[in-house]
């Protein structure tokens, strides 16, 4: 048994066209963590997801999942990851139970052990309520929870949640991601995660990998991340009188200049941090400018995102639909 | 241990998961029971004069004797054509990905969906026959004739559902699917189903004569109206034995195919 849940090597996906959804994406993912797959629409996130889960043939490379060649042992594959993909794929008029068993018997479990596990599985997701009712009454939240157990029949070794919470109203989406941890942690299953959401693979993942345009663009930690683009972010908006210019000229002598500020400001990283904000404001002062607004704020993986790519994503303050 | 069993409880669950979802959706069902029986009363309160009185009328005791194996027809081609359309909605709605995204044989996926193409057809068959002989209809081959009857319909829902599946491999579309129907729906008029060739005239005549469905209708009428004969029980069956295994066969490829490209 290898430590690695999942191990890629130059894996290329090519589309009719000669479009590559994948570029040649080498990742390793260790065994016990939540990883985080972070990316834009279209980024190549569901097309890396369908490699890996034995859905999808690529082009040239390799991946290992589980232990497993994807394309050498794929029936081995199958057997130890749970898949839950987007567009949660449920049966309206089949109930949450019906389901669960239904899972259980394709995957060779014994009858007792279906009806045993889909008890087990129903009570974890909290679903136990809406168990004999037929999935097309169920909230949206209600149907991925149930995508999630649906996923879990077999204790898989390694998840695959492809997207799990788009299109989830926020109470919905905390309970999922209280329910993958619990998962993570109790069950010590690994969880590979796709998102466009930074909050999502803030709030969740131990490791984040962002990809962009179907190659890796920054792969660490979130923590090791925001490091990375170091120094907290200075904004400033200008009032009474004085300019955005007026305001970046003063800053620029603090760090390097940020472009995207809010309208009527300017912004600036701070190598020299929160101390460094004093005497940037004093010289504003000394200088005349007048300003209604300050802030100082952390590195966010949208400001990673935004190094890496040149662009904000989806879900983040600044973002632009 | 044998391989088998696994693939024979993942059919049967497939199928029972098949034939639930049906039942559960009036929509797929109800036009599969309505249509034919009321084409088969209407049929039969039209030209229940016509035997002995059309020149090329086969003899037979009434219409409605002569309608049944029709309206049989005409039933497990509308399932046929809803089971299509239900197995192209589960690749668009993605169920079909986690049966394979799971350990689900390859085989299952097919003998699943057919299992319950062809359930769903000799509930069909049994039903009609019941219907009809409530209003008076007898089957004059009796329990063999029925069966015999019951074997061609068995195989007609295997061929059509394997057509179905087919088209749904291919197009992906459950729209696409149900919008072949109107295709299927003129074979069947274009064929003896609902009156005999004899009474036909010109193309139409000769074009009837060519559509299979018209002996596979033939074979099973001739078991209800009397005049069967061994060779006619096997020429329905081999007809329908033999569609069976061309679209079957042609499902079975476009899965491999689907499988192979994969999106």
């Amino acid at each position: 048994m290898s430590d690695q849940a999942v191990e890629t090597r130059d894996l290329v996906r090519e589309y009719k066209g000669g479009v590559k959804a994948v570029d040649g994406v080498s990742l390793t993912v260790e065994s016990g963590g939540i990883f985080g797959f972070l990316g834009p629409n279209g980024a190549g996130k569901s097309t890396m997801v369908r490699m890996l889960t034995t859905l999808l043939r690529p082009t040239s490379g390799t991946a290992i999942v589980a232990g497993h060649d994807v394309m050498k042992e794929p029936g081995i594959v199958r057997r130890r990851i749970g898949v839950a993909l987007q567009d949660a794929a449920i049966d309206p008029y089949m109930t949450g139970r019906e389901l669960l068993r239904l899972q259980g018997v394709l995957h060779g479990m014994k009858r007792a052990d279906c009806r045993a596990r889909a008890d087990v599985l129903l009570g974890r997701v909290d679903l136990e309520d809406a168990a004999d009712r037929r999935v097309g009454t169920y909230s949206g939240g209600m149907r991925r929870r149930l995508d999630l157990a649906l996923s879990l029949v077999h204790e898989p070794v390694v998840l695959f949640l492809d997207e799990p919470t788009t299109g989830l109203d926020p109470v919905s989406r905390v309970t999922l991601w209280d329910e993958v941890r619990r998962l993570n942690v109790e069950h010590g299953t690994t969880v590979f995660l796709t998102t466009q959401y930074l909050e999502e693979a803030d709030q969740l993942a131990d490791r984040v990998a962002i990809i962009d345009g179907g190659l890796i663009v920054a792969d660490g930690t979130p923590k090791a991340l925001k490091a990375r683009i170091g120094y907290p972010l200075l904004s400033v908006v200008a009032a009474d009188g004085s300019t955005p210019d007026d305001v970046a000229r003063v800053l620029s002598g603090f760090g390097e200049m940020v472009p995207g500020a809010r309208d009527g400001g300017a912004a600036v990283r701070l190598p020299g941090g929160s101390t460094a904000m004093a005497d940037a404001v004093r010289a504003l002062d000394d200088a005349g400018v007048r300003f209604a607004e300050i802030d100082l704020a952390e590195p966010t993986l949208d400001d990673v995102f935004l190094a890496s790519t040149g662009r904000h994503l989806a879900g983040s303050d600044d973002a632009t639909a | 241990m044998t391989a088998a069993i696994p693939v024979i409880r993942q059919t049967a669950a497939l199928a029972w998961r098949s034939i639930v979802t049906t039942i559960r959706l009036p929509q797929a069902w109800f036009p599969a029971l309505f249509f034919p029986l009321v084409l088969m009363a209407i049929f039969t309160a039209s030209f229940g004069g016509a035997p002995g009185t059309i020149p090329g009328f086969p003899p037979v005791r009434s219409f409605l004797d002569f309608a049944v194996s029709g309206a049989i027809i005409q039933g497990v081609l509308i399932g046929g054509t809803s089971a299509g359309a239900a197995f192209a909605t589960d690749i668009e709605g993605g169920f079909f990905d986690r049966l394979v995204a799971s350990p689900t044989s390859r085989t299952s996926i097919l003998t699943g969906r057919l299992g319950a193409s062809i359930a769903l057809g000799v509930g069909q068959a049994l039903l009609f026959i019941s219907v009809a002989a409530i209003f008076g209809a007898r089957v004059d081959g009796g329990v063999l004739g029925i069966f015999i009857v019951v074997v061609i319909a068995t195989l007609f829902a295997a061929a059509v559902g394997g057509l179905g599946i087919f088209l749904a491999l291919r197009t992906g579309s459950g729209e696409a699917v149900q919008g072949m129907f109107p295709l299927f729906f003129a074979l069947l008029f274009f064929s003896s189903a609902f009156f005999p060739l004899d009474t036909m005239v010109g193309w139409y005549h000769d074009v009837a004569a060519l559509n299979p469905i018209t002996y596979l209708v033939e074979s099973m009428r001739l078991e209800i109206i009397g005049g069967a004969t061994i060779w006619t029980a096997l020429t329905g069956i081999g007809i329908a034995l033999g569609l069976a295994v061309i679209t079957v066969g042609a499902s079975a490829l476009a899965l491999r195919r689907r499988l192979r490209v994969a999106a």
